[in-house]
């Protein structure tokens, strides 16, 4: 009963995030981008998958209704997850944690690695006043941890994301590095002086 | 008789309670459970505490067995540890042992133990409890397009690259504007460039491209928004292509020292070969312009041009410099 408690409210903070971004992606949209030209875009995809999710789901107590839009998703080509912590133990279980949360939601993990630690010491007087020759030296160990990831969408990212981050442990911070790919805009197809011819002007 | 009886009961509960260190707390009142119905005492307690009135204690209850005792071998452990908590050894039933040990002792057992506690555990992150949590994720991921399976047709078919970073950490706040900074990646061989503009697109953006892996880099952090530092590399991107495509008036006056690539013709080293050659009087008697043209066409003063060409533009290399004395060797007769 607890778990299904926990289960349900993560989909509803889940979807309260997904509300907003789904509002301000298509406040971005309706502002007129030029680089955002979705209809354009999808007769060039020589793809199969052409439903895009871009979810929001409205939660009470009927099972979660998952709206899909028309905006095309993001393709990330890499992913890359970098953990900081200062204990190797607690990188490791959460390292088995994230490839196995990957696994589950059919994630391709490109490789798993641990790059050495750094070490910072420092050395400070021991005594307040005069000894100049007794010192104290301290030193904090950062451990690394590197999960790579390949070929995600836009969605899948953000559940991943959202689902590794919320439980990171106290004491670890993480960076992701994402690729996102993107076509060819149409203003650099060609370039605009064949359109219009240049005149005549000093050039600055 | 009062006083007798409470203090009786009072050291009856202390036997029950204290256990072995009884005897050094007969002295102090540490356990005492009555409020003792005295005068005297009562008195004597209202004097200590400068009229505050009696300490009141509350009646202590003994715990009853931990909960662990009570647990089934294939319970629901995701019901136990639902959501990140810390480490309650009445609520684990696992006998776990944590701390640097005494001499000749063991680490300390869980009851009591400020390690266990202060460590950030996974146990409400087992693999069953996350498996439930990607069933439930599952509906809202999508699919990677099939199609696009290896790296080469992802570059092919979306040759422009946006590479931005995310940090997360505990701090006084949760932004950190490291997090603005984006780096625009494409292949200069997936635009539309022409020879001219591809040589102006290289000179404008200078140390940005890496020719070995034909890479144009454009690192944007001039804006405090993300958003808004992707809009302006495509900006850049934009400008750069429609500026190379054009050709101002002062180009024409590109000299030799501007180009990029090393090119023979009319260079001093056509000169002094075919210098060399008219006084070797490799061609037979005669001056002029037939007899350059007529040795420009040789098979070896084109091998010796290929090899020269070769040397300045990669550089010296061992099977470069061999070329160029096996071309030197035949023009040259030797």
């Amino acid at each position: 009963m607890a778990a299904s408690m926990y289960l349900r409210r993560e989909l509803c903070s889940l979807a309260r995030i997904f509300n907003e971004i789904s509002h301000s992606g298509l406040r971005v949209l309706g502002a007129g981008s030029a680089h955002r030209k979705c209809s354009i875009i999808r007769p060039h995809l020589p793809v199969t998958a052409s439903t895009s999710f871009h979810t929001a789901s409205v939660f009470l107590s009927a099972p979660s209704s998952i709206t899909v839009t028309e905006e095309p998703d993001t393709l990330f080509q890499r992913v890359s997850l970098l953990v900081k912590g200062h204990d190797k133990a607690v990188l490791d279980s959460y390292e088995f944690f994230a490839t196995m949360a990957a696994e589950e939601l059919g994630i391709n993990i490109n490789k798993v690695y641990e790059p050495t630690k750094d070490i910072d010491r420092l050395t400070v007087l021991k005594s307040v006043h005069i000894f100049k020759k007794h010192r104290v030296q301290y030193e904090m160990r950062t451990h690394y941890r590197c999960i790579e990831l390949s070929h995600l969408t836009g969605s899948t990212v953000q559940v991943y994301l959202e689902y590794i981050q919320r439980n990171l442990p106290e004491g670890v911070a993480m960076e992701v590095t994402k690729t996102a790919i993107e076509k060819v805009p149409d203003h650099i197809l060609k370039p605009m002086w064949e359109d219009n011819p240049v005149e005549d002007k000093p050039s600055q | 008789m009062a006083s007798h009886t409470s203090w009786v009961f009072r050291s009856v509960g202390r036997i029950n309670v204290a256990g072995i260190r009884l005897q050094g707390s007969m002295s102090r009142m540490t356990y005492s459970t009555e409020v003792s119905a005295d005068s005297s005492n009562g008195n004597k307690d209202f004097q200590e505490r400068g009229g505050r009135g009696p300490i009141i204690r509350r009646p202590r209850r003994e715990s009853g067995e931990p909960r662990t005792e009570k647990m089934a071998v294939d319970q629901d452990w995701t019901a136990v540890y639902p959501a990140a908590a810390s480490f309650n050894p009445n609520s684990v039933p696992l006998p776990v042992r944590m701390g640097y040990p005494v001499k000749r002792g063991v680490p300390p057992e869980k009851r009591g133990n400020l390690e266990l506690i202060k460590i950030p555990n996974f146990l409400h992150l087992t693999p069953a409890a996350i498996k439930k949590h990607c069933e439930a994720l599952k509906p809202f991921c999508t699919e990677w397009p099939s199609a696009l399976d290896s790296d080469a047709k992802c570059d092919e078919h979306f040759p422009i690259k946006m590479e931005s970073t995310d940090y997360v950490s505990a701090g006084p706040s949760v932004r950190n504007p490291s997090a603005r900074i984006i780096h625009l990646r494409v292949k200069l061989s997936s635009l539309n460039l022409d020879e001219h503009a591809r040589k102006k697109m290289l000179k404008l953006v200078g140390d940005r491209y890496n020719k070995k892996t034909d890479i144009l880099t454009i690192r944007t952090d001039s804006c405090p928004l993300r958003r808004q530092n992707q809009d302006y590399a495509m900006y850049l991107l934009t400008v750069l292509y429609h500026e190379s495509w054009k050709t101002e008036a002062w180009e024409a006056e590109k000299t030799v020292a501007d180009m990029e690539e090393y090119s023979w013709e009319d260079s001093p080293s056509q000169k002094k070969i075919l210098d060399v050659l008219v006084r070797m009087k490799v061609a037979g008697e005669g001056e002029g312009e037939e007899v350059r043209e007529q040795l420009l066409g040789r098979k070896e003063v084109q091998e010796y041009k290929d090899s020269v060409t070769r040397l300045k533009n990669e550089g010296g290399s061992e099977s470069a410099m061999l070329q160029y004395k096996e071309a030197v060797k035949k023009v040259l007769n030797l």
